[in-house]
């Protein structure tokens, strides 16, 4: 059965990201697609590296499809192609130091790369992005509203909504029912209707570079919809990995193990 | 030897003469001819005849005289007559025709009905002012591809009477999907017509081909109908990301070479 | 309390005074605006003076919103390359003959208002530009109303007046999280409402009278108003103003000068 990874968060940490290429290389149901979020720049170590990481897959692996995070929007903004020149939700969060250092990161020919990069993508009844349709920015958890997330999942229009922005790898179902509607306009009352959908899932993909350590990716399989989180433990430490993972229902597989 | 037969249509603007027509064309072996005497080449009728009947030979206004005395074996020659042409003209008298009206099925006394030997009955349309003649603006639109929301915003206003009072409506229009759609619009008749001509889609940059529109009525504000149709129609580089658009979602299947 | 809520003036003042003494004679306490001030039609600054020295409460609409900031709407609100053109023709019209302090008016004016239960927004509480339409999905529409805190949205930019009651929504809600054991919850929302105030000055319901609603608080009573006025005097003012001819011909017709954006709920980036 074919699966595909999903995952968010590089953030520069280009050490996670191998440590994870090799979980996905180690997995008995082969992977077939391999997505990312966005965010693969950050402050957590080579953004140049993971960039070129990404651009040219080794022989053999699988192409990225990468989407744009909240981190390109940053550099958009600093390198003067996005909507707010002077990046103040990145200064606001991280100070004008971090912005400077962000800036001198990344270089322009890997700022116009992201630039050509997509939004999301749709496939099958998934959509797969970085915060949600609002926008990049948009952070959905399982502590929101349900109302909200419903909304987010109405407006992707998909049955699946896999996202990164939190960070957090999570799994939520929403179930709208019952709800009636009614309407007048000057033409009069319209027939009640009675709205409702089948249950839709929110899916939180983890963050693979943000905790040193500790990357957290996703596993999904389209022919039974089933989710797996996987997290992988890496250490600097030559020839040591930790890997843990857990799948979904609450089934917590204890095959926590170390590899060599 | 099988002489030529000739056959003359007229009728009120909108009455669906040029229907007739090309129905008539359908089921036809013999050589066609078809001359609109006076009409202009940007014509909408003569760009759809083209596109649809290519077999049909239209005989240019100068050239007239001299195709119509060569004409070969059997061959089939409509003469569609336009509201600018008078029943009587010498040429009609000239030729032996067949003389065709086509008519609003309620009109049951006209010039037409006196001067035809066979009454079509046709669209059941407003009939025009007979006292004033109406205006007729046609301009070319070649290489003119149309937003199609905007398209419809002009057509709605156009025939709502925006612009003046239309009667009648024919154009050719560019689509971004590289169709050409050919419009229709008969005063008191429901709605707008739109058909796509069965032609290969355009997909690479302006299209050189024919396409233009015609209007007839009163009033008519030329210079703002010409220039809010420009103002739907679009730009090379939209053209071109819609055409590669068209592209993307419906790439042609290749050959597979064995 | 008896409430009168308008939309949509867009620089019509004489549908304005019109709804303006239908208004009177409906003895109303308060009178709400949901902004679209200014924008198509040809008396921006009376209009904008009126409202003022009436102080009727108001929100900035769309319109306000780019007449201070620069056109903000982006490419995608409008639905066809034609409407867009129109639509910066009556902006820079517009823009050259508003005066300063109406300009600042206009600057200054809230998102959103609210007053206990009730909440006032132009298009929606995301963003001015947004279109609460009838057919919008029930529980997206009902995530609208919930994250105003308030039980009855009104809101304005479509030009079509309508009520829409929500009653009964259920949601139900189930999270995994790797180690963590399963979460469930149930929620009923109960009956919220969206209230469109439809357009004083620029209908697009079919006929050029110019439309408003009435706000019991009490009795809860919705009247949605369609108020005739002498439309041609406006329809005079536009072309004398030398506006598009074509924007009296459609106020004529209760045809909207723009007509909205394919995708109504579409939120620019921007
Ligand atoms: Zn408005
Ligand atoms: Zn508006």
């Amino acid at each position: 059965m074919e699966q595909w990874a999903i995952l968010s968060g590089i953030e520069g940490n280009l050490v996670a990201y191998e440590a994870l290429l090799d979980d996905i290389r180690r997995q008995r149901d082969s992977v077939a697609e391999l997505y990312v979020l966005g965010d693969v720049v950050g402050l957590k170590g080579d953004n140049r590296a993971v960039v070129q990481r990404l651009q040219s897959p080794r022989t053999g692996e699988l192409e990225p499809q990468v989407c744009i995070g909240w981190w390109e929007e940053q550099c958009f903004n600093l390198y003067l192609l996005g909507g707010l020149p002077d990046a103040p939700e990145l200064i606001a969060q991280e100070g004008a130091d971090t912005a400077q250092h962000l800036f001198e990161s990344v270089s322009r020919e890997s700022v116009e790369w992201m630039r050509s990069l997509h939004f999301g993508f749709h496939e099958l009844d998934c959509l797969l992005i970085h915060g949600s349709t609002v926008g990049y920015a948009d952070e959905l958890t399982p502590d929101m509203p349900a109302i909200q997330l419903c909304d987010r999942l109405i407006r992707a229009d998909a049955k699946n909504l896999f996202c990164g922005r939190s960070g957090l790898a999570f799994e939520c179902w929403i179930e709208p029912s019952d709800l009636c509607s009614t309407i007048v306009t000057l033409e009069g009352t319209q027939a009640p209707k009675e709205q409702g959908r089948s249950p839709r899932r929110v899916v939180g993909v983890g963050n693979v570079g943000r905790i040193l350590g500790q990357a957290t990716y996703t596993l999904y399989n389209p022919a039974n919809n089933h989710i797996t989180f996987k997290t992988v433990k890496y250490g600097k430490a030559k020839g040591f990995a930790l890997q843990g993972s857990q799948s979904q229902h609450g089934h917590e597989s204890p095959d926590i193990r170390a590899s060599r | 030897m099988n002489n030529p037969s000739f056959i003359a249509v007229a009728g009120p603007s909108g009455s669906g003469k040029t229907t007739w027509i090309q129905q008539s064309f359908k089921d036809q072996t013999a050589p066609l001819f078809y001359f609109y005497p006076g009409l202009d080449t940007i014509s909408v009728d003569l760009m759809r005849l083209g596109y649809g009947f290519p077999e049909v030979q239209v005989i240019p206004d100068q050239q007239a005289q001299q195709v119509l005395s060569s004409l070969p074996d059997g061959a089939v020659v409509y003469l569609e007559l336009g509201f600018h042409l008078s029943l009587e003209s010498p040429l009609l008298s000239a030729l032996p025709c067949h003389q065709v009206a086509v008519v609003p099925p309620y009109l049951q006394e006209s010039e037409w009905h006196e001067w035809a030997d066979e009454i079509v009955l046709g669209n059941d349309i407003a009939m025009l002012d007979a006292v004033k003649q109406p205006e007729l603006w046609h301009t070319p639109l070649q290489g003119q591809v149309f937003d199609p929301p905007s398209l419809e915003v002009v057509l709605v206003e156009l025939t709502g009477g925006a612009y003046g009072k239309v009667h009648r409506l024919k154009g050719i229009f560019e689509m971004p999907d590289g169709q050409a759609l050919y419009i229709d619009f008969v005063a008191g008749l429901e709605g707008i017509e739109y058909t796509e001509l069965n032609i290969p889609r355009w997909l690479e940059g302006r299209p050189h081909r024919l396409s233009g529109i015609e209007v007839t009525g009163y009033n008519l504000e030329q210079k703002l109908i010409a220039q809010t149709l420009l103002d739907g129609s679009l730009a090379d580089d939209m053209i071109a990301s819609y055409q590669q658009q068209y592209k993307t979602l419906n790439p042609v299947e290749e050959e597979i070479a064995v | 309390m008896k409430l009168a809520v308008m939309s949509c003036i867009h620089g019509n003042y004489e549908a304005l005074n019109a709804v303006l003494s239908d208004i009177d004679r409906h003895k109303t306490d308060q009178i709400y605006c949901l902004g679209d001030l200014v924008g198509y039609g040809p008396h921006p600054n009376a209009v904008v003076e009126m409202i003022r020295s009436l102080d009727i409460p108001t929100c900035q609409g769309c319109w306000d919103e780019d007449i201070v900031d620069g056109l903000n709407a982006c490419d995608c609100s409008y639905p066809s390359q034609l409407a867009e053109k129109r639509g910066k023709q009556a902006h820079e019209w517009t823009d050259q003959v508003i005066h300063p302090e109406v300009r600042e008016y206009l600057a200054n004016l809230p998102i959103t208002l609210q007053a206990e239960n009730l909440a006032f927004v132009h298009g929606s509480p995301n963003s001015q530009h947004e279109y609460l339409l009838p057919s919008m999905d029930g529980f997206a529409a009902l995530e609208r109303v919930l994250s105003t805190g308030a039980d009855v949205l009104f809101c304005g930019h479509t030009h079509v007046p309508y009520v829409r009651d929500l009653e009964g929504g259920k949601l139900s809600m189930r999270v995994h999280q790797p180690g963590q054991a399963e979460t469930q919850k149930q929620s009923t929302v109960s009956l919220k409402r969206i209230i469109n105030a439809g357009s004083v000055g620029e209908p697009r319901h079919g006929r050029p009278n110019a439309t408003y609603v009435l706000y019991d608080t009490d009795s809860k009573q919705v009247t949605l108003r369609e108020v005739p006025y002498d439309y041609q005097k406006t329809c005079l003012a536009i072309v004398e103003q030398g506006l598009p001819p074509i924007f009296a011909w459609r106020l004529a017709r209760g045809m909207e000068f723009a007509e909205r954006a394919d995708d109504p709920n579409h939120v620019c980036q921007r």
